[in-house]
């Protein structure tokens, strides 16, 4: 099957005067198209920072990351930024919302950069939030909303626009465990409708135990169970 | 059109933050059209003095200093003026005019004018004929005094007499519409001269002048013991010093001397129009070549010797004025900056998420800059409320100013003590009336778009410096 990232040797250093922390350490992975990868470890690991540089929002020291054979590690912060806007879908802990917009406002953000027609806009933002059962909030604030609706609003920002990839980021760590089952119940349902590309960085065991593959962090490598 | 959206709800968001910060530019704003409304009331004031002096098209006027006394040469510090000197002794008041000497009862009637030196008039053509002039005029500004002594002045019982005097303006009829302290007058009764009048025994009377001695239309005035008939009365603008008298200037050439000396084919004043503003300095600097012992005066020149309140509130506005205005803005200026900045912290996840979500950083600074010119535009908006209530306020409160312009009499006085050259003071009342103008207007909403900008301009700094990984991180 053919991998959406191929990583090799990657590196990622952080400089905090003469100290050096290397967070990622020469880690290879290879990451097929429409697989659920799961990766867990402890806190200051590198799971985030893993995370973040397949969300081309850092780029690696050292070494290859390549997203659909494009080498991030070698992009510029133009096309990075439009990587992110076009191929990759965010969803973090703490669901990071736009306070003063709406929800179909919140989801609508997503599509400013693509430059997107505004009918379009509309009818695919409704489209979003019906697909995650949110048709009849569009309107509602943020400050409106439950924890699980405001995750289902920023489930439904990261997948409108058709991203390859969605990566998420402790999805369901500000949740009480009927809501997490029910947001992770419905990632996994996107995520087979849609085929997505799905990297999860989690705690949970229970979510963890629903993706098809986990990775461990640990000192900055990953390792998988065999 | 979400980009309006995201602004509308943002400021609301911080509305109490943007009041405050539009405020704080407003209170800038306001401050400064007032400040410039102020100025330009003071500004109007002293140009409506010194145009109700040398008249609406005078730019540049041309005297000459009176020569230095000389005690020898005589003439006395007699009242009827130079020439003329009065004595009192045991057989009555002896009046000598010119070595000629009378005694009893007498009427004296003198025109002269001894503030300044006399120029010929063939000077006027001179300086007409310079680069950058566009029109010259010639006149005669002269004093005519009048004192009816008694026969028995000096006698047990007597009273020494009252002098009359009014200023009398010889002008040059062919250009007095458009030059010389005529050209602001407007007709009140009667009518204006002609050039049939140039020789004739005519004269425009000032209207308060002619209200405050009985004076009409087709009455007569008697000027250097010559009666005039008044052929019409003008009003000149207020806060203005005009002459009481105007007559044809062939006629005050005929009539008026010079420390005793007759004033035929010459002239005290010369009224200059440039050709531009810009051509002022250059042509003050020309005549003063042409003619080396003249004084030029420019209105800048002569609003320098203005005193009193006037004087005053142009320097209070002029220093005091523009520097609080200065200083206010600088602090709302800088209030806009801070409170910005602490909004682009406290919005360090809100950037990095749409970082994240694709949006390029100088989307998100347009944003912000946006917002910030919002502010700016609100600033602007109240403060051109606040400054029109600002010129509002100072005229309705402001009193009137005093404008105190001290000139030399051309007089010598001598005394066991030494002798001087007395100076009279005009004190002309002028309203201060501030007016907001379009161009103080534009300039302050500039003013603060420009707050706006530069406070939306240090938070697209930071933004533009924030990184979306480390932005991300910063929330845990």
């Amino acid at each position: 099957m053919r991998s959406v990232y191929e990583l090799s040797g990657v590196c990622k250093d952080f400089f905090t005067g003469s100290r050096t922390v290397r967070a990622v350490s020469d880690t290879d992975l290879l990451i097929p198209d429409g697989e659920w990868i799961a990766v867990r470890g402890r806190t200051g690991h590198g799971k985030s920072t893993l995370l973040n540089l397949l969300g081309a929002l850092d780029r690696p020291t050292a070494g290859r990351l390549l997203l659909d054979g494009r080498d991030l590690a070698r992009l510029g912060d133009a096309q990075l930024t439009r990587v992110r806007a076009t191929d990759i879908g965010f969803i973090f802990q703490t669901f990071n919302l736009v306070p003063t917009l709406s929800a179909a406002e919140n989801v609508e953000a997503a599509l400013v950069p693509l430059g997107v027609r505004q009918a379009e806009r509309r009818r695919r933002v409704a489209a979003a939030l019906d697909s995650v059962g949110l048709a009849d909030r569009a309107r509602h604030l943020p400050a409106e909303l439950s924890g699980g609706q405001q995750q289902r609003v920023a489930i439904a920002r990261a997948l409108v626009k058709e991203p390859k990839v969605l990566l998420a980021d402790e999805p369901t760590g500000n949740l009480d465990e009927d809501t997490r089952d029910e947001i992770v119940g419905l990632m996994e349902k996107l995520w087979r409708e849609r085929g997505l590309t799905l990297v999860l960085v989690s705690h949970d065991s229970a979510v963890v135990r629903r993706a098809q593959r986990v990775g461990v962090m640990s000192r900055g490598r990953i390792s998988f169970k065999t | 059109m979400f980009f309006f959206t995201y602004l509308a709800r943002e400021l609301r968001r911080r509305m109490r933050q943007a009041i405050f910060i539009a405020l704080g530019l407003a209170v800038g704003v306001g401050l400064v059209i007032t400040v410039t409304a102020a100025s330009a009331g003071v500004r109007n004031a002293q140009a409506g003095v010194l145009k109700g002096l040398y008249g609406v098209g005078t730019d540049i006027t041309v005297t000459k200093p009176p020569p230095a006394f000389n005690p020898a040469s005589g003439g006395g510090p007699g009242p009827a003026g130079s020439g003329t000197r009065v004595t009192l002794g045991p057989g009555g008041a002896e009046v000598c005019t010119n070595n000629k000497c009378t005694h009893g009862a007498q009427s004296l009637d003198t025109l002269s004018g001894d503030a300044s030196s006399p120029l010929s008039a063939a000077t006027v053509g001179s300086i007409g004929r310079l680069h950058g002039v566009a029109a010259a005029a010639g006149g005669l500004s002269l004093t005519d005094r009048q004192l009816t002594i008694p026969a028995n002045l000096g006698q047990p019982g007597s009273s020494l007499p009252q002098p009359v005097s009014f200023t009398v303006q010889g002008t040059d009829i062919a250009t007095a519409a458009r030059l010389g302290p005529l050209s602001d007058a407007t007709l009140a009764s009667g009518r204006e001269f002609t050039a049939a009048d140039a020789d004739k025994d005519v004269a425009v009377v000032d209207k308060n002048y002619a209200i405050a001695t009985n004076l009409t239309v087709g009455k007569t005035i008697t000027v250097a013991k010559t009666k005039f008939t008044i052929i019409g009365l003008v009003a000149q603008p207020q806060g203005s010093t005009p002459p009481d008298v105007y007559i044809p200037l062939a006629r005050a050439q005929a009539l008026g001397t010079s420390t005793g000396n007759a004033l035929t084919g010459q002239v005290n004043t010369i009224y200059v129009t440039a050709a531009s503003a810009s051509d002022i300095p250059a042509v003050q600097q020309e005549i003063a070549r042409l003619l080396p012992t003249v004084t030029v005066t420019t209105p800048s020149s002569l609003a320098s010797q203005i005193t009193g309140s006037l004087s005053s509130t142009a320097k209070l506005a002029g220093d005091l004025g523009t520097w609080l205005s200065i200083l206010v803005l600088i602090a709302a200026f800088a209030v806009a900056v801070l409170l910005t900045m602490a909004a682009v912290s406290r919005r360090v996840r809100e950037f990095g998420t749409l970082k994240a979500l694709g949006w390029r950083g100088r989307r998100i600074v347009a944003q912000v800059m946006g917002e910030s010119m919002a502010m700016g535009l609100l600033g602007a908006a109240a403060g051109v409320g606040l400054g029109f209530a600002g010129a509002a306020i100072i005229n309705a409160i402001a009193p009137d100013l005093t404008a105190i312009l001290t000139q030399p009499t051309g007089e010598h006085i001598v005394t066991p003590a030494g002798s001087s050259n007395p100076t009279v003071s005009h004190a002309v009342a002028v309203p201060l009336s501030a007016s907001v103008s379009a161009a103080a207007i534009a300039a302050a909403v500039l003013l603060a778009i420009a707050g706006g900008l530069l406070a939306g301009a240090f938070g697209s700094w930071r933004i533009s410096r924030l990184r979306p990984a480390d932005a991300l991180s910063k929330v845990g």
